[in-house]
């Protein structure tokens, strides 16, 4: 599941695959700007059936917290 | 590629990131401000300069979650207000139908609530899209109706980023514009060439003591039934059918006439082929039949040796794969409505054209029972009126840009440009709708001269000279003399001398105007061959590459070219090598063989 999602995000930020690691940072990618965290989280939810609370989804620094969050093992 | 913008009262940065890949699109500076950007002269979207802009609108937004009736009408008349007063005539503007979508809704009591403020909208937006040509309506609701609410709208996007829509459904809706922009910027076709076995009912005709043809209310029947209704559909927004078949004839048209489940008779077509010649040679008859060009047609046939022969004998023809199964059978026809025969808008013209065709049919036959040509042209009792071009702006843009093979110069122009023509004091624009005795053929011709910028009063009678004096032949050219820029006639009415009516009702204007000299040019394509000779068969001069001054100077290739035969924005004229220039002085002009009655409308 943890290779879908980031082959999710990579899509949807349209960069190349590689570039999203477990450990990488919202802030540290460039492409991942708020309009783009908001069409990851739907794509997560309309493609993966990944549901994240509004609060938790809004306040995501990265990669591996998202992980946590939807509990990705 | 299109330039294009995405205005909207909520946030649309995705539809317009997507829409990138495709289009010029216009970076809107946030959401909610729409009308002020339209309305703003000094706003980043007029520097832009859109050709079309979306306005893809939320009416809950819009109404701030006022939901009584009342209320709710003042703020959309606002807003269709301030819209309209924006409008510009060179942009084509699409405006999105209403869904109304909030979370209160279902706490409504009424039932009717919401389809009564949906209507509200829908109401000005018909009314905007008639008063003004240039407004479409975008089927934004029928896009969340064919997803649902439930996967068309996502709370949790609307919460994040004020974004409305589903990333599925923000995709769809990208289909939609970039669909629409397709419409817009392609030639549609004209003609749909069908076959019957197979194609319009199951089953073979002819047969039906052994099995009945399968057209009914239920089954495979009804969906044959259902793709007839598509056709029909078809058929009366201007698109026109030809049958080409083999069949025995009196074994098809007992069923086209009499089956009970036929829902397109023998007069939803133009033209019926059911013989056992080739396709190709039937499809061909039928082109100089009706005066169409074979590139105007789309085949569809459920064999695909015929399908291949079609392609081999006149690869010019779109031919669409059949389906494999009956069911998708319509959904197919209507895949091949929008990708060949689809319009941005459906003029009168196109909802009587093969009532026009039919009637055409009908004066053929009149004309192998009159004697003479005159008489003939005499008996129809042909009645052109010279309409005003401002109140038919759609139309005459539309016979501009689609007629190929009576068109003296093959200019096209957008809406846009069209509009600034009408404006422009320095062209006369010449629009005619035409009648005979067996119907009436609407708008179908259309001249444009342009009066020629400085020199043009000198060019005058009054000034002492005429204009073939040595000192004049320099202000021949270009500024000189009026010019006929474009001269486009539907081939509906060809072969009836009505060009020979319209060109004397110029050149009468122009004369009451004090005008002595007309010139008209042509510019040869691979279609426009028939009108090769319209100007020698008019009486007109040909002028040699030195008489032309700046119009008619020689480029270094030796082409005739220059300004006035040089269309200031596809530039394609100076590699013809065959452009001609002629003139006419308007006092000499010849009286033409023709029975036309001329009115000019006020």
């Amino acid at each position: 599941m943890k290779e879908k999602v980031i082959a999710l995000i990579e899509e949807a930020l349209n960069v190349p695959a590689g570039t999203i690691t477990e450990n990488t940072l919202i802030a540290d990618v460039e492409e991942w700007d708020s309009l783009a965290h908001v069409m990851i989280i739907g794509e997560l939810e309309e493609k993966l059936g990944i549901v994240l609370p509004l609060e938790e989804a809004i306040e995501l620094t990265g990669v591996k917290e998202l992980f946590e969050k939807a509990g990705i093992e | 590629m299109s330039r294009i913008a995405v205005l909207s009262n909520v946030n649309m940065n995705f539809v317009i990131r997507m829409l990138g890949k495709e289009a010029e699109v216009y970076q809107a500076e946030g959401y909610g401000n729409e009308l002020g950007t339209l309305m703003n002269p000094a706003s980043s979207y007029h520097a832009f300069a859109p050709e079309y802009t979306f306005l893809i609108m939320d009416l809950m937004e819009l109404l701030e979650h006022e939901l009584e009736p009342e209320t709710a009408k003042g703020k959309i008349q606002n807003w269709f207000g301030g819209l309209e007063a924006a409008l510009k005539p060179e942009v084509i503007y699409y405006v999105s139908d209403a869904y109304l979508w909030g979370v209160e809704l279902a706490a409504v009591f009424e039932p009717g609530r919401k389809a009564a403020l949906e209507q509200l909208w829908q109401q000005e937006l018909e009314e905007l899209c008639r008063r003004h040509g240039n407004v479409r309506m975008l089927p934004y609701r029928h896009l969340i109706e064919s997803m649902g609410e439930t996967t068309a709208f996502s709370m949790k996007m609307w919460y994040m980023g004020k974004i409305l829509l589903s990333n599925e459904a923000q995709k769809l809706l990208c289909g939609l514009i970039l669909e629409k922009l397709k419409i817009e910027t392609r030639t549609p076709k004209k003609l749909l060439v069908l076959d019957l076995d197979n194609t319009l009912w199951g089953g073979l005709a002819g047969e039906n003591d052994i099995t009945p043809i399968e057209l009914s209310e239920d089954h495979t029947g009804l969906a044959y039934k259902n793709l007839q209704r598509v056709i029909l559909q078809m058929q009366r927004q201007g698109v026109l059918l030809a049958i080409v078949s083999k069949n025995n004839e009196q074994d098809a048209m007992e069923i086209l006439e009499h089956h009970p489940h036929m829902v397109l008779r023998g007069e939803a077509f133009a033209a019926k082929r059911i013989n056992w010649q080739p396709k190709h040679e039937n499809i061909r008859d039928i082109a100089r039949e009706l005066n169409l060009g074979t590139d105007s047609f789309v085949f569809w046939d459920d064999n695909p040796t015929e399908r291949e022969l079609i392609k081999e004998m006149l690869p010019e023809v779109a031919v669409p794969d059949f389906p494999d199964k009956p069911e998708k059978l319509a959904p197919a026809m209507v895949e091949i409505y929008k990708e060949y025969f689809a319009k941005s808008s459906i003029t009168e013209e196109d909802r009587k054209k093969t009532a026009q065709y039919a009637a055409n049919s009908a004066r053929q036959e009149l004309e192998r029972k009159a004697g003479s040509f005159e008489d003939y042209l005499k008996q129809l009792e042909i009645v052109m009126t010279r309409v005003n071009p401002e109140k038919h702006m759609e139309r005459l843009t539309q016979l501009v840009n689609k007629t190929n093979q009576f068109n003296l110069t093959t200019k096209r122009y957008t809406q846009g440009q069209m509009a600034e023509i009408l404006q422009d004091e320095e062209k006369r624009v010449y629009l005619y709708s035409v009648a005979d005795r067996f119907g009436d053929n609407g708008i179908v011709a259309a001249v444009i001269v342009n009066l020629g910028a400085i020199g043009a009063v000198s060019k005058r009678v009054g000034s002492g000279k005429t204009a073939t004096d040595e000192g004049f032949l320099d202000l021949l050219g270009l500024q000189g003399c009026p010019v006929v820029e474009e001269f486009v006639m539907s081939c509906r009415v060809m072969g009836k001398n009505i060009e020979y009516a319209i060109m004397e009702d110029v050149e009468a204007d122009l004369r009451e105007s004090g005008y002595a000299f007309l010139r008209g040019m042509y510019l040869p394509t691979a279609k426009n061959q028939p009108v090769a000779e319209l100007y020698d068969r008019l009486g007109y001069r040909r002028l040699e590459a030195e008489e032309c001054g700046n119009a008619g100077k020689p480029e270094s290739d030796g082409n005739v070219c220059g300004n006035t035969g040089k269309p200031e924005s596809n530039g394609n004229v100076c590699g013809e090598p065959t452009g001609r220039v002629y003139e006419i002085e308007l006092s000499k002009a010849p009286k033409r063989l023709h029975q036309v009655k001329v009115i000019r409308e006020a």
